[in-house]
C-alpha cells in the first residue's frame, strides 16, 4: 500500500513520535487551496484501481432555524435532482454507467457527498460534481416529489422505529437554545412547508467553494487532480463566509426528564449528557471513558445490565463529535415489561463509579487498543482514509492532526478519565427519556 | 503480492499508471492473489493468503450445516449455539473470553447462517497466536455453560420483541421466506422465532454442537500479515486433533416455486408505513447464468438508477427505496421485489412495482442499459477485494459453493460476454409473472386489509404473534 501505515503501527509501540516520523508518514498526502477557497486534499493509494471522493460541505442542521428544519438534509437529496445542464436523474445515470457509485449523508454539522469510482472516471466525476455545485436546478415539481421521498425516509428511520423516536425527543429536550435541538431529518411541518427561496438562499450561502473541502484518495496522481480541480471547480465564485452559529447552549442546571408513549412492545431508556465539541482537548479522554463503559460485551455497562442483572437486552452508547458542544448518549434496550427505573439507577451507579474511582489500567489499555485497531481498519481502505482526512480537516482544522491520534490516545491517563467523567456524568447534566409501550400504560399509572 | 494483475504487476507498472490514457484503463479487472490450499488429515480445508500491507490478520470460516441442519421444530438452535460458543471456551469463561478479544482490539464473531455457522475475526498480526488459540478453543473446547445458555435464550426471545418495534425493513424477508418456503429449511430464520426458541433446550444445543461442530465440515481462510508456512504449522497443531464426522451432510433438495396469488398480511397497528415484498423461489448460487443474472438484477432493482428505484422513488417520490433481491444459496433461495410507502399510497406503490415487473418481462433492457449495468458492475467490483478481510470472505464464498477462481479472475470478461439474448432468457426465467407472485405486507391492517385483497387470498397475522407464520400463538 504505502509507507504511511507501517509507520503508524510502529507508533503504537513507540508513542514518542517525532516530527520526522510525522513527515515521513504524511509525505504522500498533498493539498492545495484554489483561489475561490476550495481546499483539495489528495492521498494517492494504488491498491485498487478505484478512488474514493468525499466532498465536505460545512452545513447541517445546526445552520437551520424554525421553519426550515431538515433543509440541509433535503438539500442533500436535491443535489441529485438535476442542473441547468443535466436533467433530474442524469447525475446518477451517468455515474453508474461509467462504473461509479455514490451516496451522501447529512449530520447536524456537515453534509458530505461521497463517490466511489474507477480511476477511468476521474475527469468525468469532476465534470458531474462541479456541475451540481455550480448549476443546480430548482424546479417546483421536482422539489415536491422529493418531499415525498424525504417523508418516506422519515417514516422508516424515525416514525416506525421506537428508539429513534426517543432519540429525537431527548435531543430536542436536552438543548433549549442551540440548534443541535433540531432533528437532521426535520420536523414534519417544516418538510411540508419550506419555500423555494429558502433552498436558493441556502445553496448560495453554504455550497460556495470556500465553505467546502474535497478529499480524494485512491488510484490518482495529485498533480492531475489539482489540474482538474482548477479546471472544473475554479470557475465557481467564492461567497461571503456564512454567518457563524452564535448561540451557545447555556449550562444545564438540573436534570430534564421526558416520558414517551409508543405502540411498541419493549421499553427503552435513553440518557444524554452535554459534552465538549470534537476538537476539545478532553475529547480523547472522554471517548476512552465511553469505551470503558459501553464498547463491546466485556464493557462495564454490558456486563452489569445485560449479563449480571439481566435488566436489558442490550446497551449501546455513542457521542456527538461536532463543531459545537454536543451530547454523549446511552441507550438501554429493555425486554417487554422491563424495569426502566432499575435500569436507570444501575446506569447512573456505573457512571458514578467511573467519575469517582479510577478505572483499571487494563481497562484503559483495552479501550486504547480498540480505538487504535479501529483507526487502523479505517486506514486499510481508500474509503476510510478519505473519511478520516476529511473529519480531521473539517472538525479539527487540519488533516495532519489525524497523525496525532496514536499520540493523543497514548497521552490519556487514568486521572484524565476520572476527571472528564466527573464533569460530564452528573445527574444535573443529564436528560433522561423513557419510552413506555402503549400496552403498559395502565401499569405505569397513565 | 498483487491483486490487479493487469496493472501494477511490477514496479514498472506503477509508473505506467500515469502514462496510459484514461480510456485505456476503463476495463480494469482484478485477479485473486496467490494463496495456498491444503486439506488437513481430519478433513479441514485450510486456505492461507499472505498480504502484508497492514499488520492485521483476518480469518473467515464456515462450518457447513447452519440452519439447514437444525431439527425442523427447533429453529433458533444454531443461532443460540453461535452465541453460546462465544460465552466461554478452553480456559476462559464468558467474561474472560470477551476480555481476551477486546483487550488487544480484536474482533471475533460467530453467526448462524442458512447453510453454515460463520466465524470471523480480525486481530493485529502480533496477536495472531492468540487468534488461532481462541478459534481452536471455540471449535474444539466450547464451555457450553448451561447458565449462559439460559441467559442467551431469554435474551434472544426478548430481542425479537425489540426487533419488531424497529423498522420492518429487517423483518419482512423473514416473514416472507417463512411463508414461501413452508416446510423447506430455507423457511427458517437466522434468529428463530419467539415460539421456536422457547422449544429449544440446553440439550438441543449440545446435540446440535456434537453433530455439527466437526473438522471435516470446516472451511477456514486466513489472510493477512503472516508467513504461510509458520501459520499452517500453527493451525495444524491447534486444529489437527479435532474429530471428523466422516459423514457428509445430506444434500438439500430444491424447493419448488409455490402457487402465486396469495397474500400474507402482518398487522402492525398504528404503522404509518406499509412494507411490502413480492416474490417466490428464485435461483441458486451455482446457476450457470449467475453473471447474467447479476447484471439483469442490477438493472431491475439492484442499484440507485434501477427500474424499480427510478419508478418508485426518483420519478414518483413514493418511497425512500425500492429493490429487487436474489437470495442465491446452494439451492434456489428467494427472488423478490421489496419496498415501503406511506399507508395511504400502498396500492399505488405496489401497482407501480408490478408495472415495472410487467415491463421488464416484456421488453427487457436495451443495449445501452446493458452496457451501463456491465460497466457499473465492473467498476465497483474491485471495492470488494481491498482488505485481507475482504479477500478472506470472497475466497470463503467461492470455496463454500464450489466455484472456481475464474469467477473472480474472469469476472470482467464474463460480464462483457453477456448478450442481450441471454439477458432476455434470464429475465423470463428468474422473475415470475405477476400471477405467480406471493405478496407479503407489514402494516396497519385496519387501513389496508380491504385493499390488498386484490392481489390474492389474504392470510392475516399479528406482528405480536410468537411465530413468523400464522396460527402458532
Amino acid at each position: 500500500m504505502d509507507r504511511f501505515l507501517p509507520w503508524l503501527f510502529l507508533m503504537l509501540f513507540a508513542a514518542s513520535a517525532n516530527a520526522a516520523d510525522s513527515l515521513a508518514g504524511s509525505e504522500s498526502i498533498e493539498s492545495r487551496t484554489l483561489e475561490n477557497g476550495l481546499k483539495v486534499i489528495v492521498w494517492p493509494d494504488q491498491d485498487i484501481p478505484n478512488l474514493a471522493w468525499y466532498h465536505w460541505v460545512r452545513a447541517g442542521a445546526r445552520n437551520e432555524y424554525p421553519g426550515i428544519t431538515g433543509l440541509s438534509h433535503f438539500f442533500e437529496h436535491m443535489m441529485f435532482n438535476g442542473t441547468s445542464k443535466r436533467k433530474p436523474g442524469e447525475f446518477d445515470r451517468i455515474m453508474e454507467a461509467n462504473g461509479g457509485a455514490n451516496n451522501a449523508y447529512t449530520s447536524s454539522d456537515v453534509t458530505v457527498y461521497t463517490d466511489w469510482v474507477p480511476r477511468s472516471a476521474l475527469e468525468l466525476n469532476f465534470d458531474l460534481e462541479s456541475d451540481r455545485f455550480q448549476n443546480l436546478a430548482f424546479v417546483e415539481e421536482v422539489v415536491n416529489s422529493e418531499r415525498g421521498v424525504v417523508y418516506s425516509e422519515r417514516r422508516s428511520s424515525v416514525d416506525n422505529q421506537s428508539f429513534r423516536k426517543l432519540h429525537e425527543q431527548v435531543n430536542a429536550t436536552a438543548f433549549i437554545a442551540h440548534p443541535y435541538q433540531f432533528p437532521v431529518i426535520g420536523w414534519p411541518s417544516d418538510i411540508e412547508n419550506w419555500k423555494m427561496e429558502d433552498l436558493q438562499q441556502y445553496f448560495q450561502t453554504y455550497y460556495a467553494p470556500n465553505n467546502t473541502t474535497l478529499v480524494i484518495v485512491g488510484a490518482v496522481e495529485p498533480k492531475q487532480v489539482f489540474e482538474l480541480a482548477e479546471e472544473y471547480f475554479g470557475p465557481i465564485s467564492a461567497q461571503p463566509a456564512p454567518e457563524p452559529v452564535r448561540t451557545v447552549e447555556p449550562k444545564q442546571v438540573g436534570q430534564r426528564r421526558l416520558v414517551m408513549h409508543d405502540a411498541a412492545q419493549a421499553p427503552v431508556l435513553a440518557v444524554a449528557f452535554h459534552i465538549p465539541q470534537a476538537n476539545h482537548p478532553d475529547t480523547p479522554a472522554l471517548s476512552l471513558a465511553m469505551d470503558v463503559l459501553g464498547e463491546g460485551t466485556s464493557s462495564r455497562l454490558h456486563q452489569r445490565l445485560v449479563e449480571q442483572e439481566q435488566l436489558a437486552v442490550g446497551v449501546f452508547s455513542f457521542k456527538d463529535e461536532g463543531f459545537d458542544p454536543g451530547l454523549a448518549w446511552f441507550f438501554v434496550m429493555l425486554p417487554p415489561g422491563g424495569d426502566t427505573q432499575r435500569a436507570e439507577d444501575v446506569l447512573f451507579e456505573e457512571l458514578g463509579k467511573v467519575a469517582s474511582e479510577a478505572v483499571q489500567a487494563s481497562e484503559l489499555e483495552k479501550a486504547r487498543n480498540i480505538q487504535m485497531a479501529n483507526f487502523w481498519r479505517k486506514l486499510a481502505t481508500i474509503d476510510g482514509k478519505a473519511d478520516l482526512l476529511g473529519t480531521y480537516e473539517v472538525f479539527h482544522g487540519d488533516f495532519n492532526k489525524m497523525l496525532d491520534v496514536p499520540e493523543q490516545l497514548a497521552g490519556v491517563s487514568l486521572e484524565d478519565i476520572k476527571t472528564i467523567s466527573s464533569t460530564v456524568f452528573t445527574r444535573s447534566n443529564s436528560t433522561v427519556g423513557v419510552l413506555i409501550p402503549a400496552a403498559n400504560e395502565q401499569e405505569a399509572g397513565e | 503480492m498483487k491483486r490487479y494483475a493487469n496493472w501494477q504487476n511490477s514496479i514498472a507498472a506503477i509508473v505506467l499508471v500515469f502514462l496510459v490514457s484514461a480510456s485505456a484503463l476503463a476495463g480494469d479487472s482484478i485477479r485473486l492473489p496467490d494463496y495456498q490450499q491444503v486439506e488437513l488429515d481430519n478433513g479441514i480445508t485450510l486456505i492461507l493468503l499472505e498480504k502484508s500491507d497492514v499488520p492485521l490478520v483476518s480469518f473467515s470460516a464456515a462450518v457447513r450445516g447452519g440452519l439447514v441442519s437444525e431439527p425442523a421444530d427447533k429453529n433458533g438452535v444454531a443461532s443460540l449455539l453461535a452465541e453460546l460458543l462465544q460465552k466461554g471456551a478452553g480456559e476462559r469463561d464468558a467474561v474472560q473470553f470477551a476480555e481476551a478479544v477486546a483487550a488487544v482490539g480484536g474482533r471475533f464473531n460467530v453467526s448462524a447462517n442458512s447453510e453454515f455457522i460463520g466465524l470471523n475475526g480480525e486481530f493485529m498480526s502480533r496477536d495472531s497466536d492468540l487468534m488461532i488459540s481462541l478459534l481452536a478453543d471455540v471449535l474444539l473446547r466450547p464451555r457450553m455453560d448451561a447458565a449462559e445458555f439460559q441467559k442467551i435464550k431469554t435474551r434472544a426471545i426478548q430481542g425479537i420483541a425489540a426487533m419488531k418495534d424497529a423498522d420492518a425493513r429487517g423483518l419482512i424477508g423473514t416473514y416472507a421466506e417463512a411463508f414461501v418456503f413452508g416446510k423447506h429449511p430455507y423457511a427458517r430464520s437466522s434468529t428463530g422465532s419467539e415460539a421456536s426458541l422457547a422449544r429449544v433446550s440446553y440439550e438441543d444445543a449440545k446435540n446440535y454442537a456434537a453433530s455439527n461442530l466437526v473438522a471435516d465440515r470446516l472451511l477456514l481462510v486466513v489472510a493477512g500479515d503472516f508467513k504461510a508456512k509458520a501459520m499452517r504449522k500453527r493451525i495444524e497443531k491447534a486444529l489437527g486433533g479435532w474429530k471428523a464426522a466422516g459423514t457428509a451432510i445430506a444434500p438439500l433438495e430444491a424447493a419448488p416455486r409455490v402457487p402465486g396469488g396469495r397474500v400474507l398480511l402482518v398487522d402492525k397497528p398504528g404503522a404509518t408505513q406499509t412494507y411490502f415484498w413480492i416474490g417466490n423461489v428464485g435461483v441458486s448460487r451455482s446457476d450457470p447464468d449467475a453473471v447474467a443474472i447479476e447484471l439483469v438484477n442490477t438493472l431491475f432493482g439492484g442499484r440507485f438508477t434501477s427500474m424499480l428505484n427510478t419508478a418508485l422513488r426518483i420519478e414518483s417520490g413514493l418511497t425512500y427505496g425500492a429493490r429487487s433481491n436474489l437470495a442465491m444459496r446452494s439451492q434456489p433461495g428467494s427472488v423478490s421485489i421489496a419496498s415501503y410507502t406511506a399507508t395511504e399510497t400502498t396500492i399505488e406503490a405496489v401497482d407501480l412495482a408490478l408495472e415495472q415487473l410487467g415491463k421488464v418481462r416484456e421488453s427487457g433492457f436495451d443495449a445501452a442499459s446493458l452496457q451501463s449495468g456491465k460497466t457499473y458492475r465492473q467498476g465497483t467490483y474491485p471495492m470488494g477485494f481491498e482488505t485481507a478481510s475482504d479477500l478472506a470472505g470472497q475466497i470463503l464464498t467461492l470455496k463454500f459453493y464450489g466455484l472456481p477462481d475464474s469467477k473472480v479472475n474472469d469476472y470482467s470478461s464474463d460480464m462483457d460476454a453477456v448478450t442481450s439474448e441471454k439477458a432476455k432468457q434470464v429475465i423470463a426465467r428468474i422473475y415470475p409473472p405477476r400471477e405467480e407472485m406471493v405478496f407479503v405486507f407489514i402494516g396497519d391492517s385496519q387501513k389496508i386489509k380491504d385493499l390488498v385483497g386484490v392481489y390474492g387470498e389474504i392470510t392475516l397475522m399479528s406482528i405480536t404473534d410468537s411465530d413468523w407464520v400464522p396460527g402458532d400463538k
